[in-house]
């Protein structure tokens, strides 16, 4: 909402300055989010007399005039054809500057000497008008600044009106907001409106079908008006707050609409059919154009203004072409009408219609005001365009607004707030925002219960059981957002100032039923992601969006994903299904950035269709992992090698022991799940699945500028959690008698699974073998069979082992591996 | 020769050997060739038997005597040559030479934030909660008081799945849940998580963080949220800091506050080097988070009773603190993943 200072003080007393105000404003919850000065570039201009005028010598549209701009007297030469001797002019000085920047300097035009420059309106940005020089009104004062003189809106003040306070849209409703807040008196216009003529009621009926949508529905006729241009004056303030000025009838519509609230609509009065006019729900089908030129499919709960035959407008939100005001109307219905809120909200959505008249009524219109609104609007209109109002208001008023009314108990308040409210203070504060205040009964005389509210009264002590005083509200017209005793509190809040309010510290109480509840998602989460970073892991995050393009590629099959109905683009009209696509998108943005080596991890939210959530969606938790390129960032001595397929697994491995778990169970998985991984790798621990880890095909990598191998790893952090939390760590107590090592090489065919030689061993060991451990992996050069190389620790519970025993252990597992495996010593 | 003689010049000998050595590895040669079991001084013990019975332990004391005196030789060569070695060693050494480093971790400066923010509310006695990304209509807007077709609803554009489905547009559904899953007084939660809104451009991400905090008790004042997100912004920005309200609105409390913070970088004062400040743009202060008494709406839709409880509400966006603690200009830095913007948070 845009506020000029000066038409506020049309309605209210206030001395003081734009900043004092904007404070004053913010700290009672009407925000200034700035200070406009939309006619500072006109400061260095001044009002000019022209002395002298004549025509140029060496020109014949050019003149050169002597301009006397208080004390001095400049030589300008003038392009426009209305300049004349005598006239009070807009002049701006050599070494000026217009208000588009526009530099003027000392110039000879033809010979002549032009000390400065005489300015039209579109040259003073102050409208298109270019045509000929601004000539300002005979009373202006010579060399007085131009602002002044033209006495310009020329502080605004931009404020943030926050969605309850539709009452707040409106000079009118900031004077009374200012009003309350400083104690001043409210002084809106008079309005004196003259009737002449038959009666309205003989020209148009009116008609409401449904007074739920349309509670008041009333207009004037104004016969004989000539809808030429409005004054500079009422221009130039719609101008400062950022409205074009059209044509007059147009001009005080916006100018009431931004005066006092209340939406106007002007109907050429001439283009209307049948005498009557009808507020009502749009036939099924129905097309309206409306004034900007749309064509609007509409629905029967759009509600539409009609004449006998046809829509003529959109209730509330916009006017039809059919019946728009022109530069021919001489016959005017002005409508002064109020809506329900929900259904101008409706139907603006819909059709994504922000007009400043569906902003309000969506926001909430002032019905008792609507009377004086017409009226100013009708007095207004018949003033600048010459034109008759006829007598009578055409009003049908299906529900006359009806104050609700509020119980407020002074005791509640002062608990809610923590601070202790006088009587008096209350009371007034309530009858300066408007309200009616009755003090019923006494509350302790059978009156409202007060609940327990009156044993904690926390500032009289504990002795004074007091209710405290009770009062009946009844809140003002403009107030609909004042409907609960908490609406009341805040009011009260407001204007005592919620700055004022001390800090206190409560004592937080915990309940016993929420103690020793398992470790939250978050805190198992918050360590997994610790547990990263100590590994030398950097996180990300991702958009939990994605493409269904980009998806496509890691789910061809594209089932079960959640679409985003509104996306703001087609970048991201999809729920990630999994981490990968903003793993390898953060890979691709450092590759750009010349990075050499990255490992990046996520932890979030994957999500997939469930038809049996209630949010239609299953989230799970995951952790993403990513290696690429250089295994350490670092140079020498470190070795210069690329991360593989045992960096990632290592990685997973480590995660597994951190949180206590048993090494996973790494199987190759089947490769039409993963069609984007080669090798693709399911992790399986204790026979639940957790996750997959693989390298990323080279051609999905190539869309992400990788030309090294990428290893990616997602792992469900849910699964995770529930496996560790069923692990109860225990103290094994440690070996009293010494190992004795062995070592085996065997030797298998390439890819032959190592885990099944480890499995195999463990199972043949017995009780003697207390561990097994690959401690080599040889491939020789013609890279035929692997030689393996296990370490077999021997050792017995309860003795010494003998040399002999473990050799003659060791002969045994041999001989039973290389009988059942593929593999020979 | 005579072995008593042979006996006494083994001690010149090994001195002239140790004279020239000058690697431990020769030393210990030289060590075997004296001392050994086949070394000098063993060959002339084992001609023992050829001395008459009543020499022989007086050859044996002088045997003894030498060993020593050959043990004490190689022991001081071992520590000359230990020595020199280590000077050697020492003379090579470059401590400036570089470590082998392992990988350097980092968090996100998000969760950086959010984890201190967390702590410190969870050292007040909060208890951490969450919930889903994707809502209800009903857990994100209708039980937080916005009614259909409300303009409140405006406030924040929603991104939708389904139809009543969106993607949550603040932490405050959480409030809901946590209040729903206790049934009743008293409830202390933090909750943060990430949140979504139909919005991208130079200060908005369609994607961010926010924290949401719910105090409900039998009797919990406006007062006592001042004084908790008091002790919260000291505890992150420093003793001096101020918190100022003001009035606002949203939904879901009544009253509604704002909370700004003195400015971080003018103290307050509203200018730096002499110019107005550019963090507050001299205001001297920080609009940091939304708060308020939760509305008795809210509580009627959860099943509590606005008449025997009341609690307060707050909800902070994580991003914004982020780039005021680390002084980050470009919010759209955090959801790039630069590794040299995310590896200054290790």
């Amino acid at each position: 909402m845009l506020l000029s200072l000066k038409w506020l003080r049309e309605f209210v007393p206030f001395e003081g300055t734009a900043e004092e105000l904007g404070a004053k404003l913010t700290m009672s919850g009407l925000e200034m989010e700035g200070l406009e000065r939309p006619f500072a570039g006109l400061k260095s201009l001044v009002v000019g007399l022209v002395a002298t005028c004549a025509r140029h010598p060496e020109s014949d549209h050019l003149s050169v005039c002597r301009v006397d701009v208080g004390g001095e007297i400049l030589n300008i030469v003038c392009g426009a054809p209305n300049v004349a001797a005598g006239q009070k002019v807009a002049v701006v000085r050599a070494g000026g500057v217009l208000p588009d920047g526009t530099p003027i300097r000392a110039a000879r035009l033809r010979g002549a000497p032009s000390q400065g420059m005489i300015c039209s309106e579109a040259e003073l940005g102050l409208s298109a008008e270019h045509e000929g020089i601004l000539v300002l009104d005979p009373s202006s004062r010579v060399g007085a600044s131009l602002p002044d003189a033209l006495d310009l809106d020329d502080e605004v003040l931009n404020i943030a009106v926050t969605p309850n306070r539709g009452d707040c849209l409106s000079v009118l409703g900031l004077a009374r907001e200012v009003s309350a807040l400083y104690g001043l008196p409210l002084t809106p216009p008079e309005t004196r409106l003259t009737e002449e003529g038959d009666p309205a009621a003989m020209a148009l009926a009116l008609e409401v079908a449904d007074g739920n949508l349309c509670p008041l529905y009333q207009g004037r006729i104004i016969e004989n008006a000539v809808n030429g241009g409005s004054p500079a004056r009422l221009r130039y303030r719609l101008r400062a707050v950022g409205l074009r000025a059209v044509s007059c009838l147009v001009d005080v519509t916006n100018y009431i609409l931004m005066e006092l609230g209340q939406p106007l609509h002007a109907f050429d009065l001439d283009r209307l059919e049948g005498g009557r006019v009808s507020v009502r729900g749009a036939d099924p089908g129905e097309i309206l154009v409306t004034l900007d030129g749309q064509e609007r499919s509409l629905l029967p709960s759009d509600i539409t203004i009609r004449d006998s035959f046809r829509a003529l407008g959109l209730g509330g939100v916009m006017g039809g072409r059919n019946s728009e005001i022109t530069g021919e109307s001489r016959r005017v219905f002005l409508e002064c009408a109020i809506f329900q809120p929900s259904a101008i909200r409706r139907t603006a959505r819909r059709l994504a219609m922000n007009s400043d008249a569906a902003y309000r009524f969506e926001r909430g219109v002032d019905q008792t005001g609507a009377g004086y609104a017409l009226d100013r609007a009708a007095a207004m209109i018949a003033e600048l365009s010459g034109g008759r109002v006829r007598p009578g208001v055409l009003r049908v008023e299906h529900r006359p607004w009806k104050a609700p009314c509020i119980t407020l108990r002074k005791r509640k308040a002062e608990v809610l707030l923590g601070i202790p409210l006088e009587d008096a203070f209350c009371a007034e504060t309530l009858a300066r925002l408007g309200c009616g205040v009755e003090t019923p009964a006494p509350a302790n005389s059978g009156g409202e219960p007060v609940g327990i509210w009156k044993d904690v009264f926390p500032f009289d002590g504990p002795e004074v059981v007091e209710e405290g005083s009770v009062w009946k509200v009844f809140p003002p017209g403009y107030r609909p957002d004042l409907v609960r005793e908490a609406d009341l509190t805040e009011e009260l809040a407001r204007v005592y100032g919620v700055d004022r309010i001390e800090p206190a510290v409560p004592a937080i109480v915990r309940s016993l039923p929420r103690a020793g509840l398992p470790e939250s998602g978050y805190r198992f989460r918050s360590r997994v992601k610790h547990w990263a970073k100590g590994l030398g892991l950097n996180e990300t995050i991702n958009y939990s969006f994605t493409s269904h393009k980009e998806l496509d590629v890691f789910d061809p099959a594209g089932g079960g994903r959640i679409g985003i109905l509104n996306p703001l683009s087609d970048e991201h009209n999809v729920l990630r299904t999994l981490l990968a696509p903003g793993l390898l998108a953060a890979l691709r943005a450092n590759l750009a950035q010349g990075a050499a080596g990255l490992r990046l991890f996520e932890v979030a939210a994957v999500f997939s269709a469930d038809p049996s959530s209630p949010t239609t969606a299953r989230e799970e938790q995951r952790l993403g992992l990513l290696l690429h390129g250089s295994r350490f960032d670092s140079g020498w001595p470190q070795v210069q090698q690329d991360a593989d397929f045992q960096d990632l697994a290592g990685i997973l491995e480590h995660l597994l022991r951190a949180f206590s778990l048993p090494p996973a169970d790494l199987r190759p998985a089947d490769p039409s799940v993963y069609p984007w991984l080669s090798p693709a790798v399911d992790i399986f621990v204790q026979n639940s699945p957790l996750g997959f880890l693989g390298r990323v095909r080279p051609g999905t990598a190539a869309a992400y500028h990788a030309r090294k191998p990428v290893w990616l790893a997602e792992c469900n952090l849910d699964s995770l959690q529930a496996l560790h939390r069923a692990v109860r760590p225990a103290f094994r107590p440690l070996p009293v008698f010494p190992p004795i090592r062995r070592d085996v090489t065997l030797i298998c065919p390439p890819g032959f699974s190592g885990s099944r030689i480890l499995e195999a061993i463990r199972d043949l060991g017995g009780f003697l073998l207390a561990e097994v451990r690959l401690i080599d992996c040889f491939e020789p050069q013609d890279r035929g069979d692997r030689h393996l190389t296990y370490r077999l620790t021997f050792r017995h519970p309860s003795r010494t082992l003998k040399d002999a025993e473990a050799d003659q252990q060791r002969d045994a597992i041999v001989a039973a591996l290389t009988g059942a495996l593929p593999v020979r010593l | 020769m005579d072995l008593t003689a042979a006996l006494e010049n083994l001690v010149p000998a090994l001195e002239t050997g140790l004279a020239e050595v000058s690697s431990l590895a020769r030393l210990e040669d030289i060590q075997v060739a004296f001392l050994g079991r086949k070394g000098a001084l063993a060959r002339l013990m084992s001609r023992l038997p050829e001395l008459p019975a009543a020499e022989r332990p007086a050859f044996g004391r002088a045997a003894n005597a030498v060993k020593e005196r050959l043990a004490a030789l190689l022991e001081d060569a071992r520590l000359r040559l230990g020595r020199e070695q280590e000077a050697a060693d020492l003379a090579r050494f470059d401590p400036s030479l570089p470590g082998r480093l392992p990988w350097q971790g980092s968090l996100h400066p998000i969760t950086l934030v959010m984890e201190e923010i967390s702590d410190v509310f969870q050292a007040m006695g909060f208890e951490i909660a969450s919930g889903p990304e994707v809502e209800t209509d009903f857990h994100n807007f209708e039980a937080l008081n916005f009614p259909p077709d409300h303009p409140a609803r405006d406030m924040q554009d929603t991104l939708f799945v389904a139809e009543g489905v969106v993607l949550r547009t603040h932490t405050s559904p959480i409030q809901v849940r946590a209040m729903l899953e206790r049934k009743g007084p008293p409830v202390a939660i933090i909750a943060p998580g990430k949140v979504y809104r139909r919005d991208s451009d130079l200060t908005h991400t369609p994607m961010f963080h926010q924290i949401e905090g719910l105090l409900v008790d039998s009797r919990v004042t406006l007062a006592e949220l001042r004084g908790v997100l008091t002790m919260f912004v000291r505890q992150l920005f420093g003793r001096d800091i101020a918190v100022r309200f003001r009035p606002s609105f949203f939904p879901f409390t009544e009253p509604s506050v704002e909370a700004d913070i003195s400015c971080i970088l003018c103290a307050g004062t509203g200018r730096a080097q002499n110019s107005p400040c550019r963090v507050c743009k001299g205001t001297g202060w920080l609009e940091i988070l939304g708060a308020g008494m939760v509305h008795p709406n809210v509580f009627s839709a959860v099943g509590f009773n606005p008449e025997t409880c009341s609690g307060f509400a707050f909800g902070l966006g994580v991003e914004r603190v982020a780039m005021l603690k680390y002084g980050i200009g470009d919010l759209r830095m955090f959801f790039e993943n630069d590794l040299r913007f995310l590896a200054q948070f290790s």
